[in-house]
This record gives C-alpha cells, structure tokens and sequence, in this order.
C-alpha cells in the first residue's frame, strides 16, 4: 500500500474534551492497531482513544481524532460507513498549509451579485468524498452553493464576501484531510471545453433532425409500395428537405471545411469521402424534390450523424485521459515561500525567477526545478520517475519540481522558473500532441485517396457517355449523380468509424482507453514488443529473497530485531520486513528510541540493546564492527544489514518482485507472433537473467532513458513496428520513440500521458486484451471495406447503365450500410478479456 | 384527412424542434459537464430543513 489511505489532518482540536457522541455510529469493529478515521497502523507507544455509543475507537494521532470529532459533531458520521477503502487516498504528503486571503482574493470572480472560487480538491475519489466536501462546506456560513464535480474533483463554491473569506473555506477543506488548491483557467483548457460543446450541440441537432427525418423516409418508402398521393409525397419530400439542411450544412459544416482544405491540399482524405457522399445524395434529392422523383435525404443525414457520435466517443475519452494533464500541472500549482531578504513571503510559484530562494518543508511539494543549499532531506520522486523508494537528497542535489519533501526543511535555490519547469515541459508536450488532430482513418484516408478521384471520373464518363448517346441534359446528369451516389454511401464511409467506435468501445469496457484510433491501427500491425524491467515487468517494491545471518544468529532472531526497529517506518523495505516477519509468526516487539536517518536506514533499541538497520554504509558509519565482505548479494537485490550493539548481525537480501501476470503476458506475444526484448537500465546479467526467465527474447542492460529510445529508433529502421511498455517519465523518451507506447500504471500520471494507450488499472493481462481488440477491430475493418468495395462492383456499372431503378438503390443502401454497422457491432459482443 | 395528416405532421416537426431547443438550452447550462456526479446524488440523503449546524467552530 503506497502511502495508503492517511489524510493529512492538522490537529485542530487537539486539546478539545471529548464530548458525548450522540450519533449512533454502524462502525465496523476497530481493529486494534489501526487508526479508526485513517486506517494508519499506529505506530507504538501514541495510541489515542476515544470512548462513545460507538464503543472505544482507537486513532493515531490528536489530529485524526480531531477530524474524526469534527465529522460527528457536524452530523456527518455516516463518512465512516460510506467511504471506499478500496481505492488509495489522499496521498501522507499532499500539499498542506497555512492560506491567506491576500493570495487567494486573486482567484475569485463575480457571480450573481456574489462571489465564486474554483477550487481543485485533491483527494477525491469517491462519492462520499463529494458528499463531505460539499456538506462541511455548504455548512459554513456565508457559503451559498457547493458543486463539486466528480469527474474532475474541482468544486466550485459561491459566497459571501462579507461572511466568509476564501482562507476560511480552504482550512476548512485542509481540516478534513482533502487538498484544497486555488484553480486558474487556461486558455488551451477553455478551448478544449468550447469544443466539446460545439461538437455537442452539431450532434445534438444531427440526431434531433435525422430522427424526424426518418419518420418522413419510412413513409415514403411505404407510399412507394403501397402508393400514395402525390401531394402528400410532395409535401413529405419538402419537409425531408428542410430537416436535412441543417444537418448537412451546419451539423457536417466541420467535414465540408475538412473535404476543402482536402481539395486545397490536394490530398483526398476521409472527410472529402464523406462530404461527397453527403453531397451528392443530398443534392440528387433536393433535385428530385423539385423536379419529382425518389429521394435519399436520410443517406445524407446518416452518414453525418454517424461520425459525428464517434468523433463525440472519441473526444470525451481522449479528455478522459488528458485528466492527467491537469493533476501533472497542479502538482506544481499551490504556493511557495519566497525568501525576501530574511523574511519569506508566500507567492504564486508562477512568479519564482531563476535565482531565487526558497523554502520547502516538510510535506510539500517542490514547485520548481531547484537545487538544495541547506539542509538535507528524503525525496520522493515518483511522479516523476516512477522510482517507489525515496531519494536521499543532501545540499547541492538537484531536486525536481513536483516531487514531495518528506521528511527535512530544505533552502532551494531555483534553477528554473516554474513555466519551465521539467513537469511543465512535459505537460506541454502532451497538451501538443493531444491538440494535433488524431488521423483516425488512416487506412481509409489511404482509400479514399485512389477511391475519390477514380469515382468522379467515372461520374463525368457517364455523363458524357449518356449525353453522347442521345439522352436528355437532366437524365444524364441524375445519372452521373446516381453513380457517385451509390459509389459512396454509407458503406465505405462508415466502414472505419463504426469499427473503430466499436472497438473503442469494447476495449473501455474491458479497461483499455485508446487514445485515439489509429493507436488501434498500429498496435495491430505491431511486431516486436519492448519492455522495461524496473515498475512494469516487476512490481517496483521489494520483496525479502534471503535471511543471512552472520555465525552464531538466529535467522530468525535477526528478522525480530530487523522488523522491530522497522516497526515504525513507512518505507517499503520497512514494510516488507515486517510483512515477512508477521507472515512467518515471528514475533516481534516494538523497539524504543526508533530514530530515521534520511537516507541511511534505521536506529532503535531492543531489548535495551541499541539495533541498527540499513545499508552497509550507514552501519559502518555508526562504527559497527566485523562488517561482512559477502554482503555483494546476487545481481539485482538489495542487501539491508543488521547490527546489534555494534556488532553486524548478518544481512536480509531483498528484491524486486515479478508481476504475477508477466510470464502470461509474454506467452501471448510469442504465441502471436510477435518478438519480445527487454531493455533495462539495471546490469547486463541481472536484465538477461530476468529475460531468460520471462521467456523474453533478448535482455539488454545498462542503458540511459536515451539509449533506450536510440535502440528504439535503430530497431524501426530496420523496419520493426515496435510497441513499448514501459512506466514512468524515465522512458518517456521511449514511448513516444516507438510506434505504439503503452505506460503501465503504477500510480503516475505522468506515466499515463506519454502513453498512448491507457490500461484503466495496472494489470499486464490488459495489455494482451488490448492487442487482441486491436487486431480483431483491423480485421472488422477490412472486411467491412471488402464489403463496400464489393457493393461498388456491381453497383456502379449499373448506375453508369442507367438501370439502377430507385428501390433498388434504396434497397442496396440500407442493405449495406445494415451490413456494415452490423459486422462493426459484433466486437461489442465478443468475449471480454 | 389529408389536411389533417399534413397538420400533424407539422406538429410533429415542432415538437420535435421542441426537445431540440431544449437540448441547446441544456447544453449551454452545462448540464452535460459532469456526467458522473448526478447518478450518486440521488443516493445522498436530504437534509432536514433546519438541521443545519451553526454551532461548529470554524
């Protein structure tokens, strides 16, 4: 459990009496060692606790007994039964601190003759982490409305200046553990919004319209078998005409432009093939109408309302995943202390210069890219590295903006101002590729780019053969328009979307978010997979391997020591220790006087004895004596001694453990077909070693983020289409060098940004599901082009004849448009991996 | 009849232009921002009109 559930609360009533809790609590049984409102294990010796209706409740701080009695007391107690433990909370070093009215005033707007804030709540999760905010919020004074948007966990709060201050507001968020920070619209993000709506309202109408629209068809259809009065038919048909303007004219407005800037180009596209198609059966039909006929107007409407509904799936899913952007930016967003001279001064982090001073305490984040000049402190650098275990950080380091201060006040020297920052640097890469349009019909544009021109030549052939034979001006014409009306229906122009809709569709479902679909394409014709080892093949936390304990110890006296002095520490080795020792019936006591040392290891006393446990480093540094030389453990795997009064006591060897589901993951790839390599920064013989036991083709080690996609750009010369799995920003180069990159989630979203495709939870067997959706959506695709093209043989030489009668038409346009989204809807139904 | 057939349908196109303008209006009060909220919403319980607490410190 990383960091785990364990808001930051302040202890804001620390020393307040216990009152009688009058609310009844369905509290389920509090385990003893874990604290009631955090879920913590308490650590030994602070153990608080608070007797009520409930029972006796035990907690591991005042201050998680203060927002535990803040909840009751507002009448709120039903959190506790309500909330999700399933899912990680606010992280132990979210942003927390003091707010000050002057900073904030800058955020706030009018709003119906009061004010508004947007604030973004780190922390929410769940629905009953709206529920709370929204209530412990809606209960300030002053506060008029609450709305917290789930999907983005930014609430937006409308007050009274003169009741309530934005400051109050904030520590009122801080108070019951969430994150409150100030939000500042964006131009690109504002953007983004405006055109979402504006697709939104262009499908809203297609729909509306097509919908009344295919009442009027149907009855058409029907006078066609059945007769009917010409006036009626007459009337239906201009009243199809009005309904269809709109939709082709406004609601397709963005592929007639597309098709022009096509035409411009030069390079026929998708959007030309869907114009054309909506054109030309809209126009036949208008002329028709006028000059009596049979028309096609839903053809028309069809097509456009179609796209446009995968072009709207397509949208929201790719700003499902561009979430991200915004949570990466806010992890800089907030405030720093500026030094000032001596004083320090709270700023927007968006006003540091290069060059100036700054402090970080303990629990922030670094809003920019520094370097440390006093102090010494554990970093950790997940976000950005992906790297679990805490960097130890000593005066002249580099830090990283966005990555937490955990446990020492550091003066930071600025490197770079926040807008440059190595977070901010990345963000703005992602936002660039996400904004560059994605080329969703590859193989279609490919199509339609011999298809196009080839269909107009034959129209103007037919026309001028028509015309040449003796027939009228206005039969040739309706002829010629007949075969570009046949010739790009419904079928070709719908044969991708609605596939790619469809797999799209299934494979969210399943828990892969595709961003876009030609990601589908190229992860179909992918041919060698790349993994990283560290985080994506392996689990990136430790497990214990081997206990060796130095003659004359116990094995497993030297676990009870170890996991005795670890027992108050959060760090993963601290916590493999213990886990081991409790999974083995190992007792253990709690040690005293348990001191961290950032970066070295642990100190406490058992048993009145003095323990120390850590590197080899940092024990010989304490002075332990008879420090072994076999402590070089097996390739891989971290060795962590033990020394008992000054004396070494022997070593406990860890290592990284294999993801259960990556030998299933690489047997799938072998079995399609498809080449596996393992690139790794750790040593040549542990990366081959881990390659040979995952039945991985090749391993190759001791490799920069850089090399990684050098070997990457070298492999696709050489003419692989290479997919990339990988995880934090450390192989950012990599992922996007290769042709599909794939994060593996472990928690970062960083991670998930440079990722083209988004495994909803991390689990390598999704990965494979995703390979297999985009293979079976490719094959989908193919057949339904195969369809159209077919439909297209027979079709036009009839229509060039002349023969193709209406109901025919009609007929043969339904049909295979009815094939088409038929064939496309099947991997809906398919079996989910 | 025929009269009366071509009067509804022309009804039938207004309402149709109806829901239509409703949905417009809708969307631009952002009724669609957030999909995920109003499903868990109507599992909230609703407050007692004068429950609220004035006495929580702040």
């Amino acid at each position: 459990m990383r960091a785990g559930v364990n808001p930051v609360i302040r202890p804001m009533h620390a020393t307040a009496p216990p009152s009688p809790l009058t609310l009844s609590l369905t509290a389920r049984e509090t385990e003893k060692d874990s604290c009631f409102h955090c879920g913590v294990e308490i650590p030994a010796g602070v153990l608080i606790q608070e007797s009520g209706s409930a029972g006796t409740l035990s907690f591991c701080c005042r201050g998680c007994q203060g927002a535990y009695m803040l909840i009751c007391e507002a009448g709120l107690a039903d959190f506790y039964r309500r909330r999700n433990w399933s899912e990680p909370g606010v992280p132990a070093d979210a942003f927390q601190g003091s707010y000050h009215d002057g900073y904030l005033s800058r955020f706030i707007y009018p709003c119906n003759e009061t004010s508004a804030i947007d604030i973004i709540i780190d922390g929410i999760h769940c629905a009953s982490c709206v529920w709370l905010n929204e209530k412990i919020l809606g209960r300030l004074d002053g506060v008029q409305d609450v709305r917290v948007n789930y999907a983005t966990g930014r609430a937006r709060v409308v007050f009274d200046p003169h009741a309530v201050s934005p400051a109050v507001i904030f520590s009122r968020i801080a108070e019951i553990g969430y994150g409150p920070r100030p939000y500042t619209r964006s131009a690109a993000r504002e953007g983004a919004r405006l055109e979402q709506r504006d697709l939104l309202y262009r499908f809203g109408t297609a729909i509306f319209l097509t919908m009344q629209l295919m009442a009027y068809s149907f009855a058409l259809y029907a006078g066609y078998f059945q007769g009917i009065d010409s006036r009626i038919k007459g009337y239906l048909q201009i009243f199809s005409l009005l309904v269809t303007t709109p939709v082709v004219f406004y609601s397709g407005w963005p592929f007639l432009t597309g098709a022009w800037r096509g035409i411009v180009n030069r390079t026929p596209n998708m959007e030309l093939l869907i114009a054309i198609g909506a054109l030309s059966s809209y126009s036949y039909s208008a002329y028709a109408t006028l000059a009596g006929g049979e028309v096609y107007f839903e053809t028309a409407a069809m097509i456009v309302t179609l796209i446009l509904a995968g072009r709207l799936l397509e949208n929201s899913a790719r700003r499902k995943a561009a979430g991200g952007v915004e949570r990466l930016l806010g992890l800089c967003a907030g405030q720093a202390h500026r030094f000032r001279g001596d004083a320090l001064e709270t700023v927007d982090p968006a006003e540091l210069r290069a060059g100036e001073l700054i402090l970080v305490g303990p629990g922030e984040r670094f809003p920019v890219d520094g370097r440390i000049i006093e102090g010494s402190t554990d970093v950790d650098e997940s976000p950005a590295t992906g790297e679990a275990l805490p960097v130890f950080k000593n005066t002249g380091d580099r830090v990283i903006a966005g990555s937490s201060n955990l446990t020492g006040a550091v003066r930071v020297f600025c490197i770079r101002e926040a807008a440059e920052s190595f977070i901010a640097r990345v963000a703005r890469l992602v936002e660039e590729a996400q904004s560059r349009r994605a080329p969703i019909q590859g193989l279609a544009d490919r199509v339609s780019a011999y298809f196009v021109p080839a269909v107009l030549f034959l129209a103007m052939v037919t026309f001028c053969w028509q015309n040449l034979a003796g027939a009228p001006f206005g039969d040739s014409l309706m002829s010629a328009l007949a075969v570009v009306v046949i010739a790009c229906p419904c079928a070709l122009g719908l044969a991708t979307p609605t596939a790619i809709l469809a797999g799209t569709g299934a494979a969210a479902l399943g828990g892969v978010i595709f961003k876009g679909g030609d990601i589908l394409e190229r992860l179909s014709r992918v041919n060698l997979a790349v993994f990283d080892k560290t985080g994506t093949l392996t689990c990136g936390s430790p497990e214990l391997i081997d206990i060796r304990p130095a003659p004359g110890t116990d094995p497993r006296e030297l676990l009870s020591m170890a996991a005795s002095v670890e027992s108050g520490s959060r760090h993963p080795i601290g916590t493999a220790i213990r886990e081991h020792a409790a999974a083995n019936g190992i007792p253990c006591t709690t040690g005293s006087e348990l001191k961290v040392v950032a970066g070295g290891g642990v100190t406490g006393k058992v048993a009145g004895e003095l323990v120390a446990v850590g590197s080899g480093r940092f024990l010989a540094g304490l002075g332990v004596s008879a420090l072994s030389g076999d402590i070089e453990a097996a390739s891989g795997a971290m060795v962590v001694c033990v020394a008992r009064a000054g004396r070494y006591c022997g070593a406990i060897i860890m290592k990284d453990r294999v993801r259960e589901d990556a030998p299933e993951l690489i047997s799938y790839f072998t079995r399609a077909g498809i080449g596996t390599l393992l690139l790794s920064g750790d040593r040549q013989e542990s990366t081959g070693e881990a390659a040979a036991g995952l039945g991985i083709g090749a391993g190759i080690g001791e490799l920069l983020p850089e090399e990684k996609a050098s070997r990457i750009d070298a492999l696709r010369l050489e003419g692989a289409t290479v997919l990339m799995v990988g995880d934090g920003i450390n192989d950012a180069p990599a992922l996007s060098a290769a042709d599909v990159g794939c994060a593996v989630a472990g928690g970062t979203d960083i991670a998930i940004e440079t990722s083209d495709l988004v495994l909803v939870k991390p689990n390598l067997e999704r990965l494979a599901f995703a390979h297999l959706m985009a293979r079976r959506t490719m094959s989908v695709v193919r057949q339904n082009l195969a369809w159209a093209f077919l439909y297209n043989v027979i079709g036009i030489p009839l229509a060039m004849t002349g023969r193709l009668t209406p109901i025919y038409a009609a007929a043969a346009m339904a049909l295979s448009s009815l094939c088409v989204v038929g064939n496309s809807l099947r991997l809906l139904g398919g079996r989910r991996g | 009849m025929d009269d009366s057939l071509i009067a509804l349908i022309v009804l039938s196109l207004f309402l149709g232009c109806g829901c239509w303008l409703v949905f417009l209006w809708a969307v631009q009060k952002g009724e669609f921002s957030d999909i995920e909220r109003p499903k868990h919403r109507m599992l909230d319980d609703d407050e007692e009109p004068g429950q609220r607490d004035k006495s929580i410190p702040d």
